[in-house]
């Protein structure tokens, strides 16, 4: 069963008949966390570094950003069984328009939220693919905690 | 790929595919300055077919009305012109934008998600760069990426040269197309765009919305929808596969005193618009 992650959406389960997939992710980041031992996994796909942007949107829709949406992704995993010091994090996404300024960096700014975040809370990330200019697929199955990666047709594990 | 080529495929494509009647008229009316929102419901109620639309999307489960909307002019006051417009326009460009477009990776319905999305980002540029004409920037908006519907097959056929100059050059995909077919689908677009008789200011839009500073002429509208275009691609709203190899312009930022934050705000807001259209036209 295919359970797709919007932009601005995140999505957690035990389901071991479960995939769950987001596409697209340009300038957004998508988190995968998988508790190998409850075999409980989650996938977020954030669009902005900080909610203080849009307060009243981050109370609506925690998702969007990721000092709200990482919390309450890892929050929904714990729920359902998940143990934090468990948890193998996956990470893909932040990309880049090409532009030598580094003006539109929206990108860079929401991979260096999440560095931040995971500093402070002593998270580790085991694998990335972030940055450059590509479109991002993320994958994870539920029951064996295997995280996909596709950008430009080609697919690879994470 | 000849110029002579260029002016053959603008013969062509200009013959055989071409925007609704009732969007050009729109159009017209939404691009000149004097123009009344009076004017825009009086060219939809003289169209019954586009009356008889708008009531349907209007009554549509997405709306959630509680009493049954039977008038124009009930539309009008629940909705507001500018939304009765948007509507329209993209229901109208709905059957030309949908189809799939194999040379940028773009299945079913993904062109035309990208365009709305423009849309509805050169909109709510409206407020940050203080302009007022919404109907017109909603309409660069949604037309800019036409030369796309036009250059696609051209695209499909070079498509393995086009993918390799971008990966390995580092150019962008439109840079990539002047490189392998000698013209670019902005300048395909420009080209339909005046073929169709659209405004000059729509038609530098979607000539020069990935180059503003090559723009001539009135610049506003070729930046808010390059600025538009930048913020939607990098959301991943339907840029398929030439969507990220795009070249930003930071001078357009500078010239209307925007911020990176203002970008994000923009970017959030369209997602969140988009996805109401969206669920409007699922239920439709």
């Amino acid at each position: 069963m295919l359970v797709v992650v919007d932009i601005a959406d995140l999505a957690v389960s035990r389901d071991p008949a479960a995939t769950l997939i987001t596409y697209s992710l340009g300038s957004c980041i998508g988190v995968a966390i998988y508790d190998p031992v409850a075999k409980v996994g989650g996938l977020l796909h954030y669009m902005l570094p900080e909610s203080q942007l849009a307060p009243e949107k981050a109370k609506s829709n925690p998702a969007m950003f990721c000092d709200t949406g990482v919390p309450r992704l890892f929050r929904a995993a714990y729920d359902l069984g998940a143990v934090k010091t468990r948890l193998v994090v996956k990470v893909a996404g932040g990309s880049q328009l090409l532009d030598d300024n580094g003006t539109f960096n929206i990108g860079k700014r929401n991979y260096l939220a999440l560095r931040k975040l995971f500093w402070k809370n002593g998270v580790m990330i085991q694998a990335e693919h972030v940055g450059g200019s590509l479109s991002r697929t993320l994958k994870l199955d539920v029951s064996s905690g295997v995280v996909t990666l596709k950008s430009r047709n080609e697919e690879v594990p994470l | 790929m000849s110029a002579v080529l260029l002016d053959d495929i603008v013969t062509r494509i200009g013959r055989l595919s071409h925007l609704p009647t009732t969007v050009l008229r729109l159009v017209g009316i939404v691009s000149d300055p004097s123009s009344s929102l009076a004017q825009i419901v009086e060219t939809i109620r003289y169209d019954q077919a586009i009356t008889a639309d708008v009531l349907r999307l209007c009554n549509s489960a997405y709306f959630g009305l509680v009493r049954k909307v039977e008038s124009l002019d009930d539309a009008v006051r629940l909705l507001g012109t500018v939304k009765i417009l948007q509507l329209v326009m993209a229901a109208h460009t709905r059957a030309l934008l949908s189809r799939p477009q194999e040379g940028y990776g773009l299945p079913a319905g993904a062109l035309w998600r990208h365009s709305v999305g423009v849309a509805l980002g050169a909109q709510l540029l409206a407020r940050p760069m203080r302009l007022t004409q919404l109907g017109l920037l909603f309409t660069a908006g949604l037309l800019h990426d036409i030369g796309k519907v036009a250059l696609n097959e051209f695209v499909a056929r070079e498509y393995a040269e086009i993918a390799r100059r971008v990966a390995e050059e580092q150019i962008s995909f439109a840079e990539a197309e002047a490189a392998v077919l000698g013209f670019t689908h902005p300048q395909l677009g420009g080209r339909l765009a005046e073929l169709w008789n659209l405004p000059e200011s729509i038609v530098l839009a979607v000539r020069y919305h990935h180059d503003p500073e090559a723009a001539t002429g009135e610049q506003t509208l070729v930046d808010a929808t390059h600025l538009a275009d930048a913020v939607c691609l990098l959301m991943g709203v339907g840029g398929g596969d030439d969507g990220l190899s795009y070249r930003a312009c930071p001078a357009v930022l500078a010239r209307h005193n925007l911020t990176e934050p203002d970008l994000e705000l923009i970017g959030a807001d369209m997602i969140a618009e988009l996805r109401a259209v969206q669920a409007l036209f699922e239920s439709y």
